[in-house]
């Protein structure tokens, strides 16, 4: 493994409840500042991917590992993760009744950091980040996710990337179920986050809307279960153009 | 995830825990057991009038009358004859903190009480055991004619007709066994008069601590907020642990007159030998308003259901309540509310969370008599499992006597979802602390109708239980 | 033969204040005569499905009572709630939703149970039909035992019939074992005249991925107990219950529903809709138990009543019991008269309230009217509701 990756996934194997395997034998390699697009069509497994890095319990690793800024973190819960510097943007963020959102990135922050958050310097850079990403101060306040819109829960998911400020990033569907401004949106806060030194990128899409004014480094297929192809930024034209068709066939 | 569910930091109890090592000679303790000896005993320590001494002489008799309830929580390990129904320190009720003992004023002083007195209250009472020692209310409030006294003193004054024109009448002695108690022993409380159209901007408090072991409190309180007036009431209790049983039988009575609003929010904290069989029942006239906010945590078994009677056309009720009940505890709370009034309106909320083998049922009565044509009632409980050896159990009652109303009724029980703590673990929080925030949200309708000490006083009361310390 | 009758029945599985007068009912009769002791017959049974008419009860019961392990899946660890019952009903076969007093009744009596039992793996398209008719002035109690052995699937339609004017009294216990992956699909539906005094008691079991689904239709007769108690023992059992009830003038009917919920995934779902009119009274109680080691379940339950006149009384005591984490258990009811939304959408339409109500009255009964797979039952039921609205 060189030195300077920053994830490294080896021949990674996942299933749900011991039945047949969801992903075969992954591996990826992702550098900091590095930019990474999985794409495939539907019920290729690209969720399993983005929930087993991130540790969700519901998936069991029966193969491989995973190793993040040098430290094997296959058997880690997911919150020893996050503070190892992992983010996951999820495609149905969970409602949370009785936390405000702002009082949960608050508490978050504190979490992974263990330093007290100073209110106003946090109350000031969430104000710019909110701002950045069009979305009404009011919903600092509210529930966290709580009847929001779709538009608004992935707003809500990026508005933490930037207040969280991790050192890899996985985006799962982030542009799905969104309108052409709300998608605009988004990949303003995703370039937000490109322009921080280093910030790497996994960002999981089965379309190509969210990707047209992102820089992209990688681009992998994903096709039942298995990583079938690996190019770099113009895959994404391509498939936008042709579609899945030609690594189905290849599978 | 799921093999480390009990995470048990290192918390302990002991704000509330604390116990005065009672200095024998400085107090008066009654003997334990309950007869006619004893109960003229308390009257005589009371100066009783006449009347009430032949009030709690009948209301003894009824006691041994009426059955215990066939229907709660299991009370078998409750024994009057070891209950001591009258403990008071031997000085006198004081005006001022300074002048109060000072192994009392210790106690109330860790509890906050004069603090909270000096930053946010109108007034406070402190009752220690079966007296107050402490009663104090603000020179703007008083100014404004508002009366908030102990009940003994108040039945000499110039109130003492109004007393016993109320005095359990909404709640009579033969309502259930330990109404009947409460009327024999009563000893302490408050009461409170809020005349027409005064509007009592900060809430008044009492604060309810049993400090002697194997000891009963049997406080009274009386409000009667007149037409037009505002007043929001707090009551806290709370008591060391013994080993002992102690027993808890107070009973509140409260008069919401036409257009006036209450609010009356308890968060009791009762250690978890104590068994609290108390009574609490409001009567609102036409316009009027009554809230409740009730939090409870402590106690080892209660009995719990304050009670609205809507009497008055378009009056409002609506109780907002949180039990959490864990290791050892069957809290057996809810409300209960009467629409007798056009137009009536009632909302009840409840949340309820069990954890290592507590009990908690919500148990309710909505009832619409055949001439609350219009009115409106719902009725919404949540219960939240936290493991497999706790019970939560759900047992509301509807009784609808007209076509012409609206009630409603939801309830739903289930568990924090493995999802929703993945999502929050995937942000950096801990599985405890995710699990812990998860139910204060969960608690938060409740926590966000208290005044913020109190709200902060509740989440970490959450905290302590969530930690397995409580 | 001429008798008393002094029952206590549809206790609560939990009591509850009493001044609700909801924990149990009191069945009580003066002199009346019972003459039919037995069951009406099924004519043809498919094949695969045998019977034995006219079993005592007990022996009838001892079906049950030799399953009673895999019934009750006992466990240390349960923890009973406040007020519990079940103690009340410890000596039946089986635990049915009117209780103890009911298997009393039949064995002194001496009442006859036709025990039908449908053999392994056979499924029977065609209902097996009981109909009671019943002449004015006539008594009868009777009973059946359905058990459908291993991946069967009966359905069992019983009407009780007489005319509009009729008195009467007409009594029926019916106990279900679904064994494993069995299904036990039974239908009731009660048309009795306007004198009748009517209870139909109801005790099931399912063992794992087994069965049972209730229609119920509760349309005449003036003083009424309907009740069930279903064991979900079996892991991934099921109960589906859909009642609809009419209740008029001055009768009375008094519920108990239980859904007890022991195996692993099982899922109950109850639900209630009917129509209260002139001075009638009902008492609605539904249980949903989820009892230790019941992980996975859900248990669903709806209630939903219309009161038409301003002197119905209405009492619903809707019951969840849980001790387990991993379950969901939700309960709603919806309790009023006609919305005046709908009320004057339909007005722009150009119907008036009486006709308005009609219509609701109609739409609510027949939803459960068409469950009915027989199709000349379910069109003499639905004649039923249209008459008599």
């Amino acid at each position: 493994m060189s030195n300077n990756t920053l994830l490294q996934v080896k021949d990674l194997s996942v299933s749900i409840d011991n039945e047949l395997p969801i992903l075969n034998n992954i591996n990826l390699d992702i550098k900091p500042g590095e930019t990474h697009v999985l794409m495939g069509p539907n019920g290729a497994g690209k969720s399993t991917l983005g929930f087993t890095l991130m540790g969700n319990p519901h998936y069991c690793v029966t193969n491989g590992s995973i190793t993040f800024d040098g430290e094997d973190i296959t058997e880690l819960s997911a919150d020893k993760r996050a503070k190892a510097g992992m983010f996951l943007s999820f495609q149905n963020p969970h409602e949370v009744p009785g936390i405000s959102l702002s009082s949960f990135i608050r508490n978050a922050y504190h979490a992974q950091t263990g330093a007290p958050v100073k209110l106003l310097a946090f109350q000031k850079s969430l104000k710019a980040a909110m701002e950045l990403l069009s979305m009404d101060e009011a919903y600092a306040d509210r529930d966290l996710n709580v009847g929001f819109s779709g538009g608004e829960k992935k707003k809500a998911e990026i508005l933490q990337l930037l207040m969280l400020n991790p050192k890899l990033a996985i985006l799962d569907e982030t542009d799905s179920g969104l309108d052409v401004d709300a998608v605009r949106t988004v990949s303003k806060g995703i370039q937000e986050y490109q322009k921080k030194k280093d910030g790497a990128l996994l960002i999981i899409t089965h379309s190509t809307k969210i990707l047209e004014s992102l820089h992209v480094d990688y681009t992998h297929v994903l096709v039942k279960g298995n990583i079938v192809h690996t190019g770099d930024g113009t895959l994404v034209d391509e498939i936008n153009k042709n579609g899945f068709e030609r690594f189905v066939k290849e599978d | 995830m799921s093999d480390n569910k009990q995470v048990v930091a290192d918390i302990d109890r002991s704000l509330y825990d604390f116990k005065d090592i009672e200095n024998e000679k400085d107090f008066y303790r009654m003997e334990e057991g309950l007869n006619e000896e004893t109960v003229l005993k308390v009257s005589e320590e009371k100066n009783d009038p006449e009347w009430m001494r032949e009030f709690r002489l009948k209301c003894l008799k009824l006691y041994h009358e009426i059955k215990f309830p066939d229907w709660g929580p299991d009370i078998d390990g409750l024994d009057m004859d070891k209950i001591s129904s009258y403990v008071r320190h031997k000085s006198e009720m004081k005006g001022k903190w300074e002048e109060v003992p000072e192994d009392i004023k210790n106690t109330f002083e860790k509890l906050g009480i004069p603090q909270a007195e000096r930053e946010s209250l109108a007034g406070v009472g402190a009752q220690y055991d079966s007296e107050l020692v402490y009663h104090n209310v603000k020179d703007e409030v008083a100014a404004q004619g508002v009366i908030y006294t102990d009940l003994e003193s108040a039945m000499w004054g110039p109130y003492a007709d109004m007393i016993k024109e109320h005095f359990m009448k909404l709640v009579p002695p033969t309502d259930h066994k330990f109404a009947a108690l409460h009327g024999a022993v009563w000893s302490g409380g408050s009461f409170v008069y809020v005349p027409k159209g005064v509007k009592v901007e900060i809430p008044l408090q009492s604060y309810f601590r049993l400090n002697a072991a194997g000891a009963g409190q049997f406080e009274h309180t009386l409000i009667i907020v007149d037409e037009g007036a505002d007043l929001h009431f707090i009551e806290g209790c709370s008591a060391p642990k013994y080993n002992v049983a102690n027993l808890h039988a107070g009973c509140v009575e409260l008069y919401v007159a036409k257009n006036a609003r209450l609010r009356y929010s308890t968060i009791e904290n009762w250690s978890k030998n104590m068994y609290n069989l108390n009574t609490k029942r409001a009567l609102v006239e036409e316009g009027g308003i009554m809230e409740w906010v009730s939090g409870s945590f402590g106690s080892h078994t209660s009995y719990l259901y304050p009670m609205t009677i809507l009497k008055g056309d378009d009056s409002k009720m609506e109780f907002t309540g949180i039990t959490f009940a864990g290791k050892g505890q069957n809290l057996d709370t809810g409300a209960k509310v009467v629409h007798q009034g056009q137009r009536t309106t009632s909302v009840i909320n409840t949340k309820s969370i069990s954890k290592d083998g507590g009990i908690g049922t919500y148990r309710s009565s909505v009832i619409i008599q055949n001439t609350a044509k219009q009115a409106k009632a719902s009725v919404s409980c949540d219960s939240l499992m936290l493991d497999s050896i706790s019970r939560a159990d759900t047992i509301p009652g509807m009784d609808i006597r007209t076509n012409d109303a609206d009630v409603g009724h939801e309830a739903k029980i289930g568990r924090i979802s493995d999802e929703a703590i993945f999502y929050l673990m995937s942000r950096g929080i801990s599985e405890e602390d995710a699990k812990a925030m998860i139910v204060s949200g969960f608690a938060n309708p409740v926590s966000k109708e208290l005044p913020l000490e109190y709200a902060v006083e509740m989440n970490n009361l959450i905290k302590l239980e969530m930690s397995g310390n409580g | 033969m001429s008798r008393d009758l002094n029952m206590k029945v549809n206790v609560l599985p939990v009591l509850t204040y009493n001044f609700l007068h909801v924990n149990d009912s009191a069945l009580q009769l003066s002199d009346f005569n019972i003459e039919n002791l037995s069951s009406p017959k099924a004519g043809d049974l498919p094949a695969g499905v045998s019977v034995r008419e006219g079993v005592s009860f007990e022996e009838a019961g001892e079906l049950f009572i030799s399953n009673k392990d895999k019934i009750l899946v006992a466990k240390e660890e349960e923890v009973n709630p406040n007020g519990v019952t079940a103690a009340r009903d410890a000596s039946q076969a089986i635990r049915t939703g009117m209780g103890a007093d009911v298997d009393g009744l039949m064995i002194n009596m001496g009442a006859g149970v036709d025990v039908y039992t449908v053999d392994e793996g056979v499924k029977v398209d065609k209902p097996i039909i009981l109909r009671y008719d019943m002449a004015d002035g006539q008594g009868s109690l009777s009973g059946q035992v359905i058990h459908a052995a291993k991946n069967s699937e009966v359905t069992v339609i019983m009407t009780y019939t007489s005319d509009q004017e009729a008195s009467g009294f007409h009594g029926v216990s019916t106990r279900l074992l679904a064994e494993e992956g069995a299904r036990i699909n039974l239908v009731k539906t009660q048309t009795l005249g306007n004198g009748f005094i009517h209870f139909d008691d109801i005790g099931g079991a399912c063992f794992e991925e087994g069965g049972i689904n209730l229609v119920t239709l509760e349309l005449g007769g003036s003083r009424v107990w309907s009740s069930a108690y279903v064991y979900l023992a079996g892991k991934e059992s099921s109960f589906t219950n859909n009642m609809g009830y009419l209740c008029r003038d001055d009768h009375n009917l008094d519920m108990n529903y239980v859904a007890d919920q022991r195996g692993k995934k099982t899922e109950s779902s109850m639900n209630f809709k009917g129509v209260l009119m002139g001075t009638a009274s009902k008492t609605f109680r539904g249980t949903i138990d989820f009892k230790y080691g019941s992980s996975g379940s859900v248990g669903d339950e709806q209630e939903d009543a219309l009161l038409l006149s301003p002197d119905v009384i209405n009492k619903t005591m809707p019951v969840i019991l849980c001790q387990e984490e991993d379950v969901e258990g939700r309960h709603g009811a919806t309790i009023g008269q006609l919305g005046e939304d709908l009320l004057f959408y339909m007005q722009t339409r150009g119907i008036d309230e009486e006709e308005a109500k009609r219509i609701m009255i109609k739409a609510r009964l027949e939803s459960v009217a068409r469950m009915i797979p027989d199709p000349e039952i379910m069109q003499k039921t639905q004649y039923y509701i249209q008459n008599i609205i």
